[in-house]
Order: structure tokens, then C-alpha cells, then sequence
């Protein structure tokens, strides 16, 4: 019965890559990753198109050649090539043939599709002034597959928690890959919808999508999973759509991916100031790196964050590396302490 | 006797009928040259203030009228549906198509060139396209205007008196 189970699952899970990525894959490529077997598809991370170069597939177990056979190898014996055209009728695809309409997705280098996957984009940057116009002559894609994990944050909300009606202002610290948006969605619906076992009553959320990845809005209506009470601006800048949100939605709690560029302080320093706490996340592997970077320092110094959630990859994504409490520094909790 | 008078009605009736048609035809064209201009105003509108994508775009402008020449976006998103590109499935909507309409090949040129850079360039290029394939079947619609305004009313008297000669040398 389990097995049964865990089949059905699969076949759902292989549906929706077909439907949300491959779909979007040139054909010749496409038949190609589908040689590969259901387990390497459903557990793939990454999938690497660069022009004349063998098609790399990465998984949490490494990155590896995908083989004519569907064989993944981590020495390349046979390997599939993608070609320039097989790349830019990919990116034909994924634009559906309107490339206007994602114009500045393709400015900022990558465009993310329906179900929160993002494509990156190499290419010849083609100039407007200081800024840049268009990416021409594209020489590889890298689809970054999605993942929702129901419940991968329950270990760190109990500590982010504070009474039934609120919670603390978080930074999540994690280096890339390593779960940092999948618990911060989880979080977000977690948050939204309530959890009963620790005493949490559901809040009102707002979530800043701005890159359609939290909440991976498509036509204005979230693909996944981000509790009932949520509302999300998507694709909206987060300084413009942090003030938004306060003044429309009245939200109990803010949600946004990556700070940590200039302005990004004041619009955080605005939401808390009006009572409104705040989830977010910044790239790093440790606090005293973090510390290298400008913005943030000044966030951390003046102790604006009540909790700082540092994650790794050691024991897979989204190991719980340490948690901290913002304005003492002391640690709340530890990995290493607790295993040795 | 009755059935010369009965045969000489139906001439009569047919002849207008077809003169009449064959106005139709011209007063259909400017209207329908017309209509283009409008559909091609509200796809403007629906990639450059909504941003949609072209396979949306098309359907809403398909959806806003039903006269013959609405079928070109329609038949463009089953197409773009069936993984055409942008180019191709205009074209080959436009050519399946045109015969249904009173436009003539002049028009089937301009509508067809505006298929060539149909998606794939940036908001301003799309917008200068649309702009100049307007501007060229305003000049079309003068066209077909005068032609209209000169035939029209030519081929309504020309069936009637045709007939009417008919029907005079059989008596």
C-alpha cells in the first residue's frame, strides 16, 4: 500500500515537471532528459544548457553528464549536446513567443516560469547607455527546479514564535541552495494558516514576490502553497512593495526574499516601526560574514532582527545550522553542540 | 403570360441581388479595414499597459468582436497553441483566412508583414510595428472608401438595370 502510494506520488510529481519545465525544454533536449530515470527526474535540482557543451544534470548528490542512454555520469562517455538553436528556441518557449513581456526579467538575467522555477540566462549583453538592454546571442540556460517542502520549517518556527499572535522580526542566513525560499514559503503558510501545536493562531501575511519565487504567482494567483490568509504582490520590487503592502493590506507580518542592498534598510526599518514584523532572508554562510556586508551590519548593529536563523547545507538543504537571539546574541540553539 | 411575368421577376430579383452583393463586397472592406485598426489598438493596449503574453493577447483581442476579420487572431492562437512560432502561425492564420473577408492581397501584405516582428523584440518595437501597420491600413481604408463611394451605388443601379434590360429583350 505504501509503495502504491509513494508511486502515485511520483507519478504526480513527474506530471508536474513535464508541465512546468520540460514543456518548455526544445524538443530534441526534452527527449533526452526524459530517458532519465524517475528517480534521478524527480530528485533533479538543476538542469545546465551551454552552447556546444554537454547537458549537465545537478542533483543533492553532485552535478553529473546526462548521458544519450539517461544515464546521469559523472565522467562524460556519451553525452547530449545542446546546440545554440536547441537553446534559443528553449528560451522561445519559455517567453511564448514574447519576449516584450519579459523584457526586464531578461534585463536582470533570468525569467522565472509557472511553479516558482527560474531560469538564469548567459549571453552577450547588449547595452543602453549604463544599463542593460537586452541579452543577445545566448549561450546558456540553467533551470533551477522548485521545490515545496510541507513542513521543512516546523523545527525553526518554534523558535521564531512568541505567544499565540506573534511572532519575531527573523533573518534567515543561508548560502545558496541550501532551502533558503522553500522555508520561507513554508514559514509564510505556516504563519498564515496557524499551527495549533505550538499555539500559533493564523496571522495575516503579506509576501513581496519579487521575483515570482515565493509564492510563484502565475496570471496573479499563487501556485503554491502560501496559507489562506496571505496576500502577495508579485514581481513588485520590495522597497516600493513593502510600503505598499503597509498601507493596503494591513499585514500582520511581512515576507521577502534576499535583502541586503541599499534602501533595503529603510523600507525594513518603515515596516517594523509600524508594528509590523518581518521574515527575510539574506545570502551567507555564517553571522560574521554577513557582517562583511555594509547593509546589513548596520541592520544587525542596530539590533532590528529579534532572531537570526543561520542554515547550512551539512545534512542535506535546510539543515538548522544555529539560531540567535538578535539584540543579546546569544545562541538559542546549536547543530554541532547538540550532535558532539 | 404568368410565367413570363414570374420568369422575368426571378431575373429581375437575382440581378438585383447580385448587383447588390457585389456592392456589399466594397462597402464591407472599408469596415472591415477599419476593425483591424481598432483590434490591432486593444492588442497594444493588452501587451504594453498589461503585459500579456502574445497566445493571451490574441485570445482577448479574438474575443472583443465577432466580425470576420477577429478570426485571424483566433485561428493565430490555435496555432501559436500547436508550438508555431510568433511569425508563422500570423502567416498562416492570415492566409487561411483572408478569403473569408472582402480584403484584397494589397491588404493581405500589410497584414502579413506585420507578423514579422510579431514577440520578438522589445515593448517599443512592438509598439513602432503596430504603429505603422495602423497607419497603413488607414491609408487602405481611404483607398477602399473612395472605392466604395464610386462602386457601391455603381453595381446596386448597374444589377437593377440589368435585369431591367433582360427582362425588356425577352419581351
Amino acid at each position: 500500500m505504501i509503495t502504491n502510494d509513494k508511486q502515485t506520488y511520483k507519478i504526480e510529481e513527474i506530471n508536474e515537471f513535464e508541465r512546468d519545465i520540460l514543456r518548455f525544454v526544445s524538443p530534441d533536449l526534452r527527449s533526452a532528459i526524459k530517458r532519465m530515470s524517475v528517480k534521478d527526474l524527480v530528485s533533479t535540482e538543476e538542469i545546465r544548457f551551454r552552447v556546444n557543451k554537454p547537458v549537465m544534470i545537478q542533483n543533492h548528490r553532485g552535478s553529473f553528464f546526462l548521458e544519450t542512454s539517461g544515464e546521469l555520469k559523472a565522467k562524460p562517455e556519451n553525452p547530449v549536446f545542446a546546440s545554440q538553436e536547441q537553446i534559443i528556441k528553449t528560451l522561445e518557449l519559455i517567453s511564448e513567443n514574447s519576449i516584450y513581456a519579459f523584457q526586464d526579467e531578461i534585463r536582470n538575467g533570468y525569467i522565472t516560469l509557472r511553479g516558482g522555477h527560474r531560469v538564469g540566462i548567459t549571453g552577450k549583453a547588449v547595452l543602453d547607455g549604463t544599463g542593460i538592454k537586452n541579452l543577445k546571442d545566448i549561450s546558456g540556460l540553467n533551470i533551477r527546479v522548485s521545490r515545496e517542502i510541507r513542513g521543512c520549517s516546523d523545527q525553526i518556527l518554534k523558535f521564531i514564535v512568541q505567544g499565540e499572535n506573534d511572532i519575531y522580526n527573523t533573518l534567515i542566513i543561508s548560502p545558496p541552495k541550501c532551502g533558503k525560499t522553500t522555508i520561507l514559503r513554508d514559514i509564510a503558510r505556516s504563519v498564515s494558516d496557524g499551527v495549533p501545536q505550538i499555539g500559533l493562531k493564523g496571522l495575516k501575511v503579506g509576501i513581496v514576490d519579487e521575483r515570482s519565487e515565493i509564492a510563484a504567482c502565475f496570471k496573479g494567483s499563487p501556485q503554491k502553497q502560501v496559507g489562506v490568509r496571505t496576500d502577495v504582490l508579485d514581481a513588485c520590487p520590495k522597497q516600493i512593495g513593502m510600503s505598499m503592502l503597509l498601507r493596503s493590506m494591513s499585514p500582520d507580518v511581512i515576507i521577502t526574499d534576499e535583502i541586503g542592498s541599499s534602501g533595503d534598510k529603510e523600507a525594513l526599518m518603515q515596516v517594523i516601526n509600524a508594528g509590523v514584523k518581518i521574515v527575510t532572508t539574506a545570502h551567507g554562510y555564517s553571522i560574521s560574514q554577513l557582517k562583511l556586508r555594509k547593509e546589513v551590519l548596520s541592520m544587525l548593529e542596530e539590533k532590528v532582527f529579534d532572531r537570526l536563523v543561520v542554515l547550512s547545507c551539512k545534512n542535506g538543504p535546510g539543515t538548522l545550522e544555529e539560531v540567535i537571539d538578535g539584540s543579546s546574541m546569544k545562541f538559542l540553539y546549536r547543530r554541532e553542540k547538540l550532535c558532539c | 403570360m404568368l410565367l413570363k411575368i414570374v420568369g422575368s421577376l426571378i431575373v429581375f430579383v437575382s440581378s438585383t441581388l447580385l448587383g447588390y452583393y457585389h456592392a456589399q463586397t466594397y462597402a464591407q472592406r472599408p469596415q472591415e479595414l477599419k476593425t483591424l485598426q481598432m483590434l490591432l489598438q486593444i492588442f497594444e493596449n493588452e501587451i504594453s499597459f498589461l503585459s500579456n503574453v502574445l497566445q493571451d493577447a490574441f485570445q482577448k483581442v479574438s474575443s472583443c468582436t465577432d466580425s470576420s476579420v477577429a478570426v485571424f487572431f483566433e485561428a493565430a492562437v490555435e496555432n501559436l497553441k500547436e508550438g508555431m512560432c510568433a511569425d508563422e502561425a500570423w502567416t498562416k492564420a492570415v492566409k487561411e483566412n483572408i478569403s473569408a473577408t472582402s480584403l484584397n492581397s494589397e491588404d493581405e501584405a500589410i497584414i502579413i508583414s506585420f507578423g514579422k516582428m510579431l514577440g520578438s523584440s522589445d515593448l517599443e518595437g512592438q509598439i513602432k510595428n503596430i504603429r505603422l501597420t495602423v497607419n497603413q491600413l488607414r491609408i487602405q481604408e481611404q483607398k477602399a472608401e473612395e472605392l466604395r463611394s464610386k462602386n457601391e451605388k455603381m453595381y446596386k443601379n448597374l444589377g437593377v438595370l440589368f435585369g431591367l434590360a433582360i427582362i425588356i429583350l425577352l419581351f
